[in-house]
C-alpha cells in the first residue's frame, strides 16, 4: 500500500507540470482560450448612471456595425471561412472605476479585442488596463487629448480628440461675416469639457479674437451666474465645452436673461435629439461641432454605401437619426473588421495574434461611411484618428442641422448673427 | 472694482434661486415636523412633477403653468394614499422608526427615479411655456426672468398659505397639536391618521408642483432629483428642523451663497461654502439659523 505523503507528492507534482504547461503554453502565445466559432468582442459602455445617453448611442453604433456584418456578410472571412462577430457588453455605470472593472471582466472572459467606453473619464481608466493585459482597444467615443498624449500601445480611437474638433469648429466660426472681435469661453470642469474650452480658447487666441473670460465650472451649477458674468462682459460669441445637458442649461438661463451674443458656439451634441428635447423653443440656431452628419459628402466604403445610407439603416433599427457617436463607433467595428481579415486568424485569437493585430491597426487606411480612417503613431496624438473633417453646423428654425463651415464642405448659409431671443 | 450692475443681478438671480428652494423646503419641513419623516423622496418628487409638465403642456397648448392645478390633485391624492404606509414603517413595535422611515423613502425614491428612467429613457425633456419665457429688465436694476420671478412667488405664497392653516384654522391646530405630541393628541380626539394624510398631501402637492416650475425653469431630468433632496435637506438643517418661516432665510441664504461663490471666487467653491456654512450653524447653533427649529442631532 503506497504510503499517504507519496500520493500527495505525486499529485503536486502532476498539478505542477500541468500548470507549467499551461503556463509555457500562453507565454509562446498558444492558444487564445476555449474554442470558438465567432469573434468575441468585449464592449465597455454605460449602459446606467448619468452618461447612459451616450453609452446607449456608443451600444448601437457597435451593434449596427455586428449586426449588419453578420447579416450581409455572415461574419469575418478568414482563410475561406467566414466567422459571426459577437459583442459582449459591460457596463461603466458612467464611472471610471467601474468602467476598469467592466474591461477586466471582458478581458477575464476571453474577449478577443475590447471596443470602448462613451465618455473620456471613463476611456482614462480603461486604457491602463488595455495596456496591462496586452489587450488591442478601440474607442468610437472619445475625444480628450489626455487619452493620446499617455501613448498607449493598445488603444486607438476613430473620433479625433477634441482640441481639434473644437479649434477648427472654432476658427470656422470666428470665420463668418461679420468677424466677431471677442469671445467667452466656458466649460464644465471634466476632462473633455475642459479640454473644449480651451480647444476653443486656443483657436480664439490664435485668430487674434479677445478672450473676455475662460471659465470652468460644476456641471450642477445655476446657470444664470454663468451668464450674469457673460452677459456683464458682453462678448461677440460664446463658446462651450460641455456635454447635452450644460448646454441646456446655459441656452434656458440665455434666454431667461435676454443675453443674446451673434451666436453660441456648443460642442458636443447639438444636433441630437437630446439636445433638441431638452431646449425646446431654445436649441434653434445654435452652432455645434461634429465630424459627422448624414447629409455629409463622404464616399461610402466598407459596410455602408454612404453616410445616408448608413442614416437610414440606423433609423431603420432604432427610430432615431445617428449622430457622430454612434457613427465613430460603427467605424471603430468596421477598422477591426477589416485589420482581422489582414491578420488572417481564427478565433480565438492568442497574444500573438493580439500583437500583430496592434501593428496592423497601426498602418490601416479603412474607407467607411464615416470618412477615411488612419491612426497617427508617435506624438501626442499617438494612435488617434485625426483625419476626420471638423463640421461646423447650426440647427435651423425646424431643429434639423446644416453644415456652415468649413468652406469647403459648407451645404448652406449661416443665419449669423443670429435673432435676439425675443425676436425669433 | 465691483460692478454695480452685476452685482445687483447676482442679488436677484440669488433671491429667485432661493425662492425656488424655497418651493421645495416648505413641504419638506412641514413633512419633517408633523410627521416627523426625513423624506429621501422629496426630489424625486420634484422629478415625477417636472416630468408631468413635459407630458402634460403639451395637451394644454404647451403651457406648463396650466399643469400645476392637475400635479397639486394628483400628487395630494398620491401622498394621502403613501402616508399610511410611511405611518406603519415608522410606528408600532419596530425598532429605530426614523431609519425605517428613511428606507421606505429612499425605496421609493429608487423605484421613482427607475420608473421615469424606464418609461422616458435618460433623455432630458422641456416643460414648454409661452407664458413664462424671457425677463423683465428693470433699468438700474438687472433682469428678474419670469419663470424663476413666479417660481420664488409660488414658493412663499405656498408658505404664507400654510402658516394661514397651521395657525389660524382648526386643522392646522390639530396638525400643530400632533406634532407637539401624537398621543395627548390622540387622547383628546384628533383624528391622527386623517391630518398627517392632509399634511403628507400637502407636501406631496407642493414639492410635485414646484417639480412644474422648476422643470420650466431648467427641464426635467431623471437625474436631477439627488440634487433637489440635498438641497432640501440644507434647507431644513438651517432653517431649523421642523421651523417654517426659517425656510425663506434659509432659501434665500442658499441662494446667494450660491451665486456669490460662482460668480466672486468660483463655481467650483459652492459646495464647500455651502457645506462650510452649515458646518458652522450645527456647530453655533443646531435648532438652526434662527434657533427656533428642533435640535439637529
Amino acid at each position: 500500500m503506497p504510503r499517504k505523503h507519496d500520493d500527495r507528492r505525486t499529485f503536486l507534482k502532476s498539478v505542477g507540470a500541468a500548470a507549467t504547461t499551461v503556463g509555457l503554453a500562453g507565454c509562446a502565445g498558444l492558444g487564445g482560450g476555449p474554442e470558438r466559432d465567432t469573434f468575441l468582442l468585449g464592449a465597455v459602455t454605460s449602459l446606467s448612471g448619468d452618461l447612459r445617453f451616450g453609452g446607449g448611442v456608443t451600444q448601437r453604433g457597435y451593434d449596427m456595425w455586428a449586426d449588419t456584418i453578420n447579416r450581409e456578410q455572415g461574419g469575418i472571412e478568414i482563410g475561406g471561412d467566414t466567422y459571426e462577430v459577437e459583442v459582449e457588453y459591460a457596463d461603466a455605470q458612467s464611472n471610471p472605476s467601474a468602467g476598469a472593472d467592466a474591461a477586466s471582466q471582458m478581458i477575464n472572459a476571453g474577449a478577443d479585442a475590447l471596443l470602448g467606453p462613451y465618455s473620456s473619464n471613463v476611456t482614462l481608466s480603461v486604457c491602463p488596463i488595455a495596456e496591462q493585459n496586452s489587450m488591442p482597444h478601440i474607442t468610437g467615443s472619445a475625444e480628450s487629448p489626455q487619452i493620446w498624449q499617455e501613448g498607449y500601445q493598445y488603444s486607438f480611437g476613430t473620433i479625433p480628440t477634441v482640441s481639434i474638433i473644437g479649434n477648427e469648429a472654432t476658427s470656422a466660426l470666428l470665420n463668418l461675416e461679420p468677424q466677431p472681435e471677442s469671445v467667452y469661453v466656458t466649460g464644465v470642469n471634466e476632462p473633455f469639457s475642459e479640454a473644449t474650452a480651451v480647444s476653443m480658447r486656443t483657436a480664439a487666441e490664435d485668430a487674434g479674437v479677445t478672450v473676455e473670460n475662460y471659465e470652468l465650472f460644476p456641471r450642477d451649477t445655476d446657470y444664470t451666474n454663468v451668464v450674469s458674468a457673460a452677459q456683464n462682459a458682453d462678448p461677440d460669441l460664446h463658446l462651450h465645452g460641455g456635454h447635452i445637458g450644460s448646454h441646456v442649461d446655459l441656452v434656458s438661463a440665455a434666454s431667461q436673461l435676454g443675453y443674446s451674443p451673434d451666436g453660441f458656439l456648443m460642442h458636443y451634441g447639438v444636433n441630437t435629439g437630446s439636445y433638441k428635447d431638452g431646449a425646446g423653443a431654445q436649441a434653434p440656431y445654435t452652432f455645434g461641432a461634429t465630424v459627422w452628419i448624414p447629409s455629409v459628402d463622404r464616399s461610402g466604403g466598407v459596410l455602408f454605401d454612404s453616410p445616408q445610407a448608413y442614416a437610414d439603416a440606423a433609423e431603420a433599427a432604432y427610430g432615431s437619426a445617428p449622430d457622430y457617436t454612434q457613427a465613430g463607433s460603427t467605424a471603430a467595428g468596421i477598422v477591426y473588421q477589416e485589420a482581422l481579415k489582414e491578420l488572417n486568424a481564427a478565433p480565438p485569437l492568442s497574444q500573438d495574434d493580439k500583437d500583430e493585430l496592434i501593428g496592423i491597426l497601426e498602418e490601416i487606411e479603412v474607407n467607411t461611411f464615416y470618412g477615411d480612417v488612419t491612426f497617427e503613431v508617435g506624438g501626442e496624438y499617438h494612435h488617434n484618428n485625426i483625419n476626420t473633417q471638423t463640421l461646423l453646423i447650426q440647427l435651423g428654425e425646424d431643429g434639423s442641422p446644416t453644415i456652415v463651415g468649413p468652406e469647403d464642405a459648407a451645404t448652406g448659409e449661416p443665419n449669423y448673427p443670429v435673432p435676439a431671443w425675443d425676436e425669433r | 472694482m465691483v460692478d454695480i450692475g452685476l452685482f445687483t443681478q447676482i442679488v436677484i438671480n440669488g433671491l429667485l434661486l432661493g425662492g425656488i428652494y424655497v418651493t421645495i423646503g416648505v413641504g419638506f419641513s412641514l413633512a419633517f415636523g408633523v410627521l416627523e419623516v426625513v423624506d429621501f423622496a422629496v426630489g424625486e418628487y420634484v422629478m415625477v412633477g417636472a416630468f408631468m409638465g413635459a407630458v402634460l403642456a403639451p395637451l394644454f397648448g404647451a403651457e406648463g403653468v396650466f399643469v400645476i392645478p392637475i400635479v397639486l390633485v394628483v400628487f395630494f391624492a398620491v401622498g394621502a394614499l403613501i402616508q399610511p404606509l410611511i405611518h406603519h414603517v415608522t410606528t408600532g413595535d419596530r425598532p429605530h422608526p426614523l431609519l425605517m422611515g428613511l428606507v421606505f423613502t429612499f425605496g421609493l425614491a429608487t423605484f421613482l427615479r427607475g420608473g421615469v428612467l424606464t418609461v422616458f429613457g435618460p433623455n432630458s425633456q422641456d416643460v414648454p411655456s409661452s407664458l413664462l419665457t424671457g425677463g423683465i429688465a428693470v433699468p438700474g436694476l438687472g433682469t428678474f426672468p419670469v419663470v424663476r420671478t413666479v417660481t420664488a412667488v409660488f414658493g412663499v405664497s405656498g408658505l404664507v398659505v400654510f402658516m394661514y392653516y397651521l395657525y389660524r384654522t382648526r386643522g392646522g391646530m390639530a396638525i400643530r397639536a400632533i406634532a407637539e405630541d401624537r398621543t395627548n393628541a390622540r387622547l383628546m380626539g384628533i383624528n391622527i391618521n386623517r391630518y398627517q394624510s392632509i399634511a403628507y398631501g400637502a407636501y406631496a402637492a407642493l414639492t410635485g408642483s414646484a417639480g412644474v416650475f422648476i422643470g420650466m425653469t431648467f427641464n426635467a431630468s431623471p437625474g436631477m432629483g439627488l440634487q433637489y433632496t440635498a438641497f432640501a435637506f440644507f434647507m431644513v438643517v438651517l432653517a431649523g428642523m421642523g421651523y417654517l418661516p426659517g425656510v425663506i432665510i434659509a432659501g434665500i441664504v442658499l441662494g446667494l451663497t450660491q451665486s456669490f461663490t460662482a460668480v466672486y471666487i468660483s463655481g467650483n467653491a459652492v459646495l464647500l461654502v455651502l457645506f462650510a456654512i452649515i458646518y458652522v450653524v450645527l456647530l453655533v447653533s443646531p435648532a438652526g439659523i434662527l434657533g427656533k427649529g428642533e435640535w439637529a442631532t
